[in-house]
Parts: structure tokens; C-alpha cells; sequence
């Protein structure tokens, strides 16, 4: 491993981590503290309706039915769009740095100039992407940590069930990455990887979403990487969600290896 | 030996083409001027030879190594400055070097700020709040600070004010008489007849010379001007087959003498000359001339 392209992208990727992460300790904080207090005064209410079971349903991704509880509302701070959108974000910053941002900055030249591989160079990204990964999700679990010292500590998660979450979580993180990854190497403007890259996660998010109202979109709903981030079953029960894990990081692996090859063997330079 | 090998590359953008079956081999030791007007592809030729772009066909080697498959290894005794140069902007002079040290696992900080100090440059500045020209300067100190054994410079000039090309075009005599080899791509034929001992030139894709200066200069013969008295007639005479005219009339003579001086003047024994001139073309009108003869060619 090559010390210098990994200081490099460690001062290019930490003040974006830095401040996504400051931001998910206040946002995570904020859920972790207000949500467990609205369950405890809407949810025997509230949830009766169709409706609004049909929402928490669709946030979390199962069936609530025998889950009305804590546990649920603190799932709910582990599948929050907010939450979500910030951690992918970190995820589309991170690994459509290069080559697309390197390429569409002009930086490429300079770098490939080096005597580097390939391999290396993305060998090198890569690595600082996940530790900066892990930082984002360290942060998450910080500010639910900080969030949930407002609730009773009956009602405050353990931390070993958080533990699964935020594995499960950095798992979808990885698939998220590996897409990213993908359409990077495919690309020569950051901005359009960018914006493809959001619109394709929108539309799962949706997916996954709608699904929980519209029969049609249930044999489809697979294809959402959120199918497989399932926080209130952890929360509950405390089981590792194994074939889940399986699913994302084969999926984001596989994406990432066939960007890695992309990248291997594309041109690249300035254009 | 030859420390760069092209042979018959060709490298196309879809339709567009970028270079056609171009062949070429520097020997070490030498300063080499790769000439050619915009467009004409010399920095398709650097990219395919540092190993960005993989050669539609045909091959390029360095050092005796594949450019595309063993660019890590070529590029170990490598410097590079792009012709179109950037740099990430919160970098500084002292952070590049030391990042680029890194990258090649060797100290630069002394030879760099050596070379700042030859360039004029403040390696506290960071890259957002340089110029053009410093930015190149510190693109020149990079490739430069490692002592490579092959320097590939895109128009490194193309941003340096006169003092500064220079301060570069010393610092590239002294490399090259140290037994390094430096390949110089330029438009300016000036710049290259100044500095470099072999040339070749590009255009439209395609090689139109590759040789040394003195050859180049000896194969385009002289510049020949003849003012006839006025009160001559040499309205019936004929240009000899060795002196090709671009103005022919009553009073002068111009083209170009192609073979040895003498047989000009053995023509004009006895002729009623007025004034003669004969002289070797300058880079410049030499390049001009071949490309106007590739461009009839290709018509």
C-alpha cells in the first residue's frame, strides 16, 4: 500500500467526513431522544390507524404488528430518511472520488503520472473510504448514544442490538459504495455520477417504500438495499441478520470489484 | 539504445483520430523536441506513452517496457508535467513535495525547495492562491526534483515568462549533460531549435519528421534570393531543376536550392546577377514549408 496516495486521500476526504459526521451526531441525537418520547404518547392511538401503520410499516421495512413498542421508535432513528441521506451522501462524496473527480478536476494527469498502479490507487481509496466510513457510523451510534441518555435507561437500547444495527447499516453503506464505485469508474464528470447516483437511490428508497402500499411493486422490492436493513428486528430480538449482511456486502462487493476492473482497464486522463 | 519506442501506434477517439501509425525512438541522452501545431497529437502520444490511454494498435515501450501493461514500473524513473496542469488547491509547495515524496518513497523537500529557489517560487502558496505561471513552476519543480532518468514535458513553456523558460531551459541543458534524457513537446519552433538536439514532428496525427536538427536543416537546403539587373533579359531563361522558385520574375528570384551551393553558382557564371542571397531556412519557415508540402501531399 502505497503511504502517500493514502495520506492524500485522507486529507481530501476528512473534512467532508468531518463535518457529515458532526451533523449526524446532532441528527441522530435529535431522533434518538424525540422519537422513543412520541412513541410513548402516540403509539396506542395513533398506530390504530391504517395509515399511519402503513408509514412505520414502510419506514421500517416489516410488520409492526407485534412490535409496538421502544424498540420501534428506536428503530425508527436507524432507517430515518435524514440519517440515510446523510450517510449515502457520505458514501456517493467518498467513492466518486475518483476516477470521475479526479478526472473531472483535471488532477488525474498528475496523479497517474506517479508511479502508481492502478490497483493501488484504488486499493488506496478504498481503504480510507471505509475507515471514514466507520467514522460516519461511529458518529451515528455517538449521537444515539447522546440522544437516548433523555429516555429512561429501561427504555434505552442495548448496546450489543445497537452493535447489529450499525453493522447492518455499514453493510448498506458498502452497497451503496460499491454502486458508487461503479458508476465512478464509468464516468468523467463527478456531478452526472453524482446525480445519477441519487436519482437511482431515490427511486430504491421509493421502492421500497411504496412497496409496503402498492402489491405490485412486492416481487420487485428485493432490488431496494433498504429490503435488507431491518433495524427493529435486531432491536428486538437481538439476532444477527446474517443472510441479510450476506446480500449487501455481495452486492457491494461485486460492484465494487467490477468498478475496480472498469477502472483497470478504461483510458484516463483529462478530457 | 533507445529509451522511448513507438512503433506504428495508433491511437483513435471512436472516429476521431488522435495518432496514426506513428513511429518514433529517442536515444538516451538526448534533449527531444516534439513539435506540432494544437490538435495535432503530441499529448495523445504522452498519454498513450505514460500509459493513460492503451494504444488502438501498434506499441509503445520505454525503457524497453510495455507502456499500458508496465506503466507502474516505467514511471519509477519518470518525471511528468502535463501540458494542461493541475493540482488538487489545498496543496501548497512543501505538502506536494512531501506528498509526491511519499507517493515515491523518496525525500524531495531539499532538491524541491532547491528548484524553488532556481524558479523563484514560494512553496508556502497554496495552488487556489497561484497564478498560472506559478502553478507550472510548481508543476516543474515536481517533475523535476526527483532527478528522473526520462523527463516527458508537455509545453512546459506554455505559462512561464521569458526569464523563467529561461531558468527551464538551463536547468534541461544540465540534465541532458548528465546523462538524463528529456522529451519536450512543443508548437514553438523557436524554442525547440534553441534547446533540443533531435526533433520530430506531428500533424494531424501523423509523423512528418523525425530526425536531427543539423539533418533536418541540411535535407531543406537554402533559401536562395537572385536580383537580376534591371536592364537584363532572363525572361527566357529556365529555373534549373535544383532551384525550386516561389517567385519568378524579370527582376528576382526567390525559392529554395536543393544540393551543394556550387551548382548555383556555376549556374549564375555569366548571368547577369545583380545580387545574390543564400542562406539556411530558420526553424520556423523550415516547419512551415514542410507542412504547406504534407498539406499539398495531402490534397
Amino acid at each position: 500500500m502505497n503511504r502517500g496516495l493514502l495520506l492524500r486521500a485522507f486529507r481530501e476526504m476528512w473534512p467532508a467526513t468531518l463535518l457529515l459526521g458532526l451533523v449526524l451526531v446532532g441528527v441522530e441525537a435529535a431522533l434518538a431522544f424525540v422519537l422513543p418520547k412520541f412513541g410513548g404518547q402516540m403509539s396506542q392511538s395513533w398506530l390504530q390507524l391504517d395509515f399511519a401503520r402503513g408509514i412505520m410499516q414502510a419506514m421500517l421495512g416489516t410488520q409492526i404488528a407485534e412490535r409496538i413498542g421502544p424498540q420501534m421508535f428506536q428503530a425508527m432513528a436507524w432507517v430515518h430518511p435524514v440519517p440515510l441521506a446523510l450517510i449515502w451522501a457520505h458514501a456517493i462524496v467518498s467513492c466518486t472520488r475518483v476516477p470521475a473527480g479526479e478526472v473531472d478536476r483535471g488532477t488525474v494527469d498528475v496523479l497517474l503520472g506517479l508511479p502508481v498502479s492502478r490497483g493501488e490507487v484504488f486499493f488506496s481509496e478504498t481503504i480510507v473510504w471505509l475507515i471514514c466510513g466507520a467514522a460516519i457510523h461511529a458518529a451515528a451510534l455517538a449521537g444515539n448514544l447522546l440522544g437516548g441518555l433523555g429516555a429512561p435507561s429501561a427504555e434505552r437500547p442495548e448496546l450489543a442490538r445497537l452493535g447489529i444495527v450499525l453493522v447492518n447499516l455499514f453493510c448498506l453503506y458498502a452497497a451503496v459504495g460499491g454502486l458508487a464505485w461503479l458508476v465512478s469508474s464509468m464516468s468523467d464528470r463527478r456531478g452526472r455520477a453524482m446525480t445519477a447516483l441519487f436519482v437511482v437511490l431515490l427511486a430504491l428508497f421509493l421502492l421500497n417504500y411504496l412497496a409496503q402500499f402498492w402489491q405490485p411493486l412486492e416481487k420487485f422490492v428485493f432490488l431496494s438495499p433498504l429490503h435488507y436493513h431491518r433495524p427493529v428486528n435486531a432491536l428486538t430480538s437481538g439476532a444477527w441478520p446474517w443472510k441479510d449482511l450476506a446480500v449487501l456486502l455481495g452486492v457491494g462487493g461485486a460492484l465494487w470489484l467490477l468498478a475496480g476492473a472498469v477502472f483497470a482497464r478504461r483510458d484516463l486522463c483529462t478530457v | 539504445m533507445s529509451l522511448i519506442q513507438l512503433e506504428n501506434l495508433t491511437r483513435r477517439y471512436g472516429r476521431r483520430r488522435g495518432v496514426e501509425r506513428v513511429s518514433l525512438s529517442v536515444p538516451e541522452e538526448v534533449l527531444f523536441g516534439f513539435l506540432g501545431p494544437n490538435g495535432a497529437g503530441k499529448t495523445t502520444t504522452i498519454r498513450v506513452m505514460l500509459g493513460f490511454l492503451r494504444p488502438t494498435s501498434g506499441a509503445a515501450r520505454i525503457f524497453g517496457r510495455d507502456c499500458w501493461r508496465e506503466s507502474k514500473a516505467i514511471k519509477r524513473d519518470v518525471g511528468y508535467l502535463p501540458g494542461d496542469l493541475r493540482l488538487p488547491a489545498w496543496m501548497n509547495g512543501t505538502q506536494a513535495l512531501s506528498i509526491f515524496g511519499s507517493v515515491r518513497g523518496r525525500d524531495l523537500s531539499r532538491s524541491g525547495t532547491e528548484l524553488a529557489g532556481r524558479f523563484d517560487l514560494d512553496l508556502d502558496v497554496k495552488v487556489r492562491d497561484m497564478s498560472r505561471g506559478m502553478r507550472q513552476k510548481l508543476g516543474l519543480i515536481l517533475a523535476l526534483a526527483q532527478s528522473p532518468c526520462l523527463l516527458v514535458l508537455d509545453e512546459p513553456t506554455s505559462s512561464l515568462d521569458p526569464l523563467m523558460q529561461q531558468v527551464l531551459h538551463d536547468s534541461l541543458r544540465q540534465l541532458a549533460a548528465a546523462g538524463h534524457t528529456v522529451f519536450f513537446s512543443s508548437h514553438s519552433l523557436s524554442e525547440v531549435e534553441q534547446l533540443c538536439d533531435r526533433v520530430a514532428s506531428v500533424r494531424n496525427g501523423e509523423l512528418v519528421a523525425n530526425e536531427s536538427l543539423a539533418t533536418l536543416r541540411e535535407r531543406s537546403g537554402h533559401d536562395v534570393t537572385i536580383w537580376w539587373k534591371t536592364d537584363s533579359q532572363v525572361r527566357g531563361l529556365a529555373p534549373p531543376e535544383f532551384l525550386k522558385l516561389t517567385r519568378c520574375d524579370d527582376a528576382v528570384w526567390q525559392g529554395t536550392l536543393q544540393g551543394p551551393v556550387q551548382r548555383l553558382v556555376d549556374f549564375l557564371a555569366g548571368k547577369p546577377v545583380e545580387d545574390l542571397s543564400i542562406g539556411r531556412p530558420d526553424l520556423e519557415s523550415l516547419f512551415r514549408r514542410f507542412y504547406e508540402q504534407e498539406q499539398g501531399g495531402h490534397r
